[in-house]
């Protein structure tokens, strides 16, 4: 089963090489249509980011508005200003936020960070619980365990993401005074990096077992019912009527084999993962790629708009492919499929 | 076990709970010394207050940048920097003296030239507010380098009012003249003559004022440093308060849900004052192109409708005071005695069944949309009040939300029903309150403009003859005057003088001690 | 009616749907139960549960927790159904012409859906609905937009099963126009998965506009479960009840109807249905 030929090999090397160029050309092309997307997307909207200026600056008049339209392009014909920012985006130059009076890669470079640390602790978190209990679950079916954690998994699917952070917030923070209720490190404080890294772990409990609940309790059920899958197969059978450990059984054999429907659909929720951690980052005031979009959004600031939903939908792509990673790697027998 | 002790456990308690030392010598007499932590949110784009006039550039930039004069509370000139001044009397020609020795942070000196320079060649270009004051300067004269001669070309009262450090900034010419000002690489430096300079910043993070060496104030400032936090969340700032990590708030900061709980500090002390110039007006704009509101009865109809002391408790709660016409009570020409709405559903129902607007199905009489303004939850929940009010007596509140972009250019282009507004007096009704209500400001596109449409050629002219006499008595009753007509048309609804709560530390002596409050250079600022 | 039976005996099915059916009771009662407006300020703010006349509490304006609760039912079941419905239809449609058709497009059907798939759906409702308008009808839209790929793909695959099966080829051969045998052949035999994915897809729509509105995008005029949370963060310190019972409303929905698409998958599809 885990034999592999060295014919075998040379195969796997050159088709893992044509599904990496698949998924740059996928890559590119989601880029550009995303890009192009949201461009009309945003563009559709009424509102003048001109306007949004002059408005906070508590007087306004025709010739600071024309100033600030010609400052910032927004004079030109929608048709140019598509084709310059796709230009740019090819050139991985995101622009310019006017309203910031920065480049929006450094405001995505500043938020990705806390953004990646969430969705990361939240994704492995959710994955490797989730595999833990749902085997659990599955070798014990019937037992009562497995009935408390089928209603537990059940309760958590069906709850709101923000719901569940607040109610963490108002047990841990407001009642037990435990665990910070906002933010993202403690501030106003000199630390040492080693400080400042306990102190961020601090504060990203509560926001990740947030967002990782509810991916825990899908795959708790898929893992539990995935596992009783295998349980029937007959090279388990074979396994048990050989005399193997049940430990040995279930880590050799039904794991390795069960996991595999777990890790497609957490490839598939990537997306709706990076959508969570919205709405966690306006929770827990997180600041991350969430809060930038929604700020931006209130703002009216379409370079950053467009350049924090395209490094999202990347972000996606990313955890495609890591998803599709580690396929291969617990199932060797998987034949490469071509990127589609 | 708490969150102190269980920090404790992880071991990170003893940096969070150490105060940060301040560094205060006490020398005789003045306490010198010592750093000011604050905030500034959101962060600001640029410092330099004469290229951007958004709130948080112009609390910071105050510091590094001065104007000719200040103002008391009560919005009487004081030196700035210039010691002294004269208005001659056909109000025509403004005289200003400098004090000797003021210097920019580069260490050139700062002259009548700079001054000349700032108010009538950069400021008309690139500051809004200012190009519609300053425009009126015929001629520009320095006889001396401490100095400066102004001639209008016709009288304009408000002009002396005009001059503080968020209208009128002077900039350095050696730096500027002949420059393109918005890419001014210089910009960066931010390079003022005020008491505080900039010695670092890092975006996201924080601007680091330190001690201007050459400032023209004796023993001026007395600090040594300002730190300006930027914490964009509003409820890390509140934690950043009550752990005393910084020693002042203004604006927003805090949020006003907040101000009750916060007030109960025993180091901070909480006041509204300093906002005195600014006197943030706020009140129902109501588009009188639109039927039914272009009847005066219905917008009173709405006046009466509104339980403004009930919404002061609940919405705001209770920091605002009623508003009871155009002008703020914080400001000058205010008059008190014009005709009031008290609060009474009966006479709002009378108004509008004398209009012919019966109630129909449900009670309903008529159906209003109301653009909520954009500017986050306090304004929803305003405008929660306001429909529920109005539905009380029949007229249908449907709320429309939208974002900044959207607002501004809808209310802007006059293509909404109804709105929240909230604008700046600026000291003296010709420089914040006429532009609301003259029909010559009825300007599509353009915010902070006669919006509403609103046009009586009497208003206009009581306007026009306030803002060019040069007599206070005189304009004092051309301003009650006009206050009596508009409170009886009501072209806008009135509903409060907007408070902002700033928290001082109880060791911080002189922060608010004039009209503009934050926005001040803080060169007077002590701690103890 | 052997259906019926099987899920009457279904037990957590059965669970699921005397809550749900208490959520639309309470929903079809509302403007009996608390003939006010919800909107109104009743009492006043901050009034802890149990109070006289707020069983649940009152909240920053004075407004019911409770009225509020039955009134935004209705809301959240509406924006349910109704945006299911849309999702329904565009994935419907787009599943059963990639099965149907095959080939080339297939491939293009495919290629649209994947791209839906791969831009974070959340993301994308917000900005649908931030650029459009925060209305119950732009809602709508958008968490139809949003949900429909699963059950595009679900749609195709069951079309591309059944599209080679005699009695559609029959129908083929007779000449039937291909509307035709779509919607008398083909659908009537895949309509059964449809409906359990369609079942779930409903508490999904729930959740996402409860998240839409606890962001602040929902429709202002109309009182929701979302909305009164988003409304109670900022003040939990002080009222922990304005956000827990909106909380609990939601919960115990998703919940339920998620409950009933389980009862239905199985006695729907007992050979694909999970093994208990």
């Amino acid at each position: 089963m885990t034999a592999v030929s060295v014919d075998a090999k040379g195969d796997r090397v050159f088709a893992i090489a044509l599904a990496l160029a698949g998924w740059v050309i996928k890559f590119i092309a989601v880029v550009l249509v995303i890009a192009t997307f949201n461009f009309i997307l945003v563009h559709a909207a009424p509102g003048d980011p001109a306007q949004v200026i002059a408005g906070q600056s508590g007087a306004s008049d025709e010739k600071l508005l024309a100033q600030l339209r010609a400052e910032y392009g927004l004079d030109k014909p929608y048709p140019i200003q598509l084709a310059t920012y796709l230009k740019r985006v090819v050139t991985l130059d995101l622009g310019y936020s006017y309203r910031q009076q920065r480049t929006v890669a450094s405001l995505i470079l500043e938020r990705l960070p806390a953004t990646l640390l969430l969705t990361a602790t939240a994704f492995s978190l959710a994955l490797l619980s989730g595999i833990i209990l749902g085997t659990l679950a599955g070798v014990r079916a019937g037992k009562w365990s497995d009935t408390v954690l089928t209603v537990v998994s059940l309760l958590l699917y069906a709850t709101p993401v923000f719901w569940l952070g607040l109610m963490l917030v108002l047990l841990f923070s407001v009642q037990l005074d435990w665990l910070p209720a906002f933010g993202y490190v403690t501030i106003g404080v000199p630390m040492t990096a080693l400080q400042r890294m306990v102190d961020i772990g601090w504060h990203l409990i509560l926001p990740a077992v947030s967002l990782a609940a509810v991916y825990l309790a899908i795959y708790t059920r898929l893992m539990r019912s995935s596992v009783l899958d295998v349980t029937h197969q007959d090279f388990i059978k074979t396994a048990k009527a050989k005399g193997l450990k049940q430990g040995r059984i279930i880590i050799r054999h039904i794991l390795r084999n069960a996991m595999l429907p777990i890790v497609t659909v957490a490839g598939m929720q990537a997306g709706a993962l990076v959508g969570g951690a919205v709405v966690i980052e306006t929770v827990f005031a997180w600041p991350g790629l969430g809060r930038l979009i929604y700020d931006a959004l209130l703002q009216r600031d379409y370079p950053v708009l467009l350049g924090v939903f395209l490094v999202m939908s990347v972000i996606v792509i990313a955890l495609n492919l890591l998803t599709d990673a580690i396929y291969r790697v617990i199932d060797p027998r998987v034949s490469v499929r071509a990127a589609s | 076990m708490n969150r102190r002790e269980f920090a404790k456990l992880m071991g990170v308690s003893a940096v969070a709970l150490s105060g940060i030392p301040l560094g205060i010598t006490r020398a005789a007499g003045q306490t010198k010394g010592g750093t000011l932590n604050t905030i500034i949110q959101p962060e600001p784009p640029i410092l330099v207050t004469a290229l951007n006039q958004q709130q948080p550039t112009l609390t910071l930039g105050g510091k590094i940048y001065e104007s000719l004069l200040r103002y008391s509370p009560d919005l009487k000139p004081l030196p700035g920097l210039a010691q002294s001044w004269e208005v001659s009397p056909d109000g025509l020609t403004y005289t200003f003296k400098l004090f000797p020795g003021i210097t920019f942070h580069d260490g050139k000196p700062l002259t009548a030239d700079d001054v000349i320079f700032s108010m009538t060649k950069l400021l008309p270009e690139t500051h809004a507010r200012a190009r519609g004051i300053y425009s009126r300067i015929e001629k520009a004269d320095a006889p001396d380098p401490l100095t400066v001669v102004f001639k209008l070309k016709s009288t304009f009262a408000p002009f002396l009012t005009a001059l503080d450090c968020t209208t009128g900034p002077i900039v350095p010419k050696h730096i500027y003249d002949g420059t393109e000002y918005r890419k001014n690489p210089a910009n960066a430096q931010a390079i003022g003559s005020g008491p505080f300079k900039l010695k670092e910043w890092v975006k996201g993070s924080h601007v680091h004022l330190v001690k201007h060496e050459g400032y023209y104030r004796k023993d001026q400032p007395y600090l040594d440093e300002i730190i300006y936090r930027i914490i964009p969340d509003s409820a890390s700032r509140a934690v950043a308060l009550e752990q005393g990590k910084i020693q002042l708030t203004q604006w927003n900061d805090i949020e006003m849900f907040d101000v009750a709980r916060l007030s109960k500090l025993p180091n901070f002390e909480m006041t509204t004052k300093g906002y005195e110039y600014f006197a943030p007006h706020q009140w129902l704009e109501l588009n009188n192109r639109i039927k039914p509101m272009d009847d005066k009865r219905f917008r009173q109809a709405i006046a009466y409708a509104l339980d403004l002391k009930s919404m002061a408790q609940r919405v705001y709660f209770g920091l605002p005071k009623v508003a009871t016409g155009p002008v703020s009570s914080a400001t000058r020409f205010y008059e008190k005695d014009v005709k009031r709405y008290d609060y009474s559903l009966d006479k709002a129902k009378a108004l509008l069944d004398e209009m012919g607007l019966k109630p129909g199905a449900g009670g309903k009489r008529v159906t209003i949309k109301y653009l909520t303004p954009p500017y986050g939850e306090i304004y929803q929940r305003a405008a929660e009040f306001i429909r529920q009010s109005l539905g009380r007596v029949g007229i249908d509140v449907q709320i429309e939300n939208t974002d900044v972009g959207g607002w501004a250019e809808k209310f802007s282009n006059w293509d909404y029903e109804m709105t929240g507004n909230l604008v700046y007096q600026f000291g003296d009704p010709a420089l914040g309150v006429s532009r609301t209500y003259i029909s010559s400001n009825i300007k599509k596109g353009i915010l902070f403009s006669n919006t509403a449409g609103y046009s009586n050629p009497e208003v206009d002219r009581l306007f026009e003859e306030a803002a060019t006499s040069t007599s206070e008595a005189k304009r004092q009753e051309l301003y009650s005057q006009v206050q009596k007509i508009l409170v009886e048309d009501v072209p806008v609804v009135w509903m409060f003088e907007q408070a902002y709560p700033t928290f001082i530390d109880k060791r911080l002596k002189n922060v608010t001690t004039t009209a503009i409050g934050v926005h001040e250079s803080f060169s007077d600022v002590s701690f103890g | 009616m052997s259906t019926l039976k099987s899920f009457l005996r279904h037990p957590t099915g059965m669970i699921g749907l005397i809550v749900l059916l208490a959520v639309v009771l309470l929903a079809v009662t509302a403007p009996w139960l608390f003939p006010d407006d919800p909107w109104d300020m009743v009492g006043a703010p901050f009034q802890p549960p149990f109070s006289e006349g707020l069983w649940l509490g009152s909240d920053m304006l004075g407004r019911d927790v409770a009225a509020g609760i039955a009134h935004g039912a209705r809301i959240s079941l509406i924006i349910g159904v109704i945006s299911t419905l849309t999702s329904l239809v565009i994935g419907v449609t787009i599943g059963a012409t990639a099965g149907y058709f095959g080939g080339k497009v297939d491939e293009v059907m495919m290629r649209i859906t994947e791209l839906f798939q791969t831009i974070p759906g959340f993301i994308l409702a917000i900005l649908l609905v931030a650029t459009i308008g925060p209305k119950i009808s732009n809602i709508i839209f958008a968490i139809g937009i949003v949900s429909w790929p699963p059950l595009a793909r679900l749609t195709r695959a069951e079309f591309m099963r059944l599209r080679g099966r005699e009695f559609v080829q029959a129908a083929v051969c007779q000449g039937q126009r291909p509307l035709t045998v779509v919607l008398r052949r083909i659908l009537p035999n895949a309509i059964s998965p449809i409906i359990v994915t369609g079942s779930l897809a409903v508490a999904s729509a729930i959740l996402i506009e409860s998240a839409l509105s606890f962001m602040g995008l929902g429709d202002p005029n109309l009182m929701s479960w979302g909305f009164m949370i988003g409304a109670a963060r900022t003040v939990i310190r002080q009222a922990w009840w304005m956000s827990v019972f909106p909380g609990l409303a939601i919960l115990l929905t998703v919940l339920a109807i998620n409950l009933v698409g389980e009862g239905l998958n199985d006695t729907l599809n007992p050979r694909i249905s999970r093994k208990r």
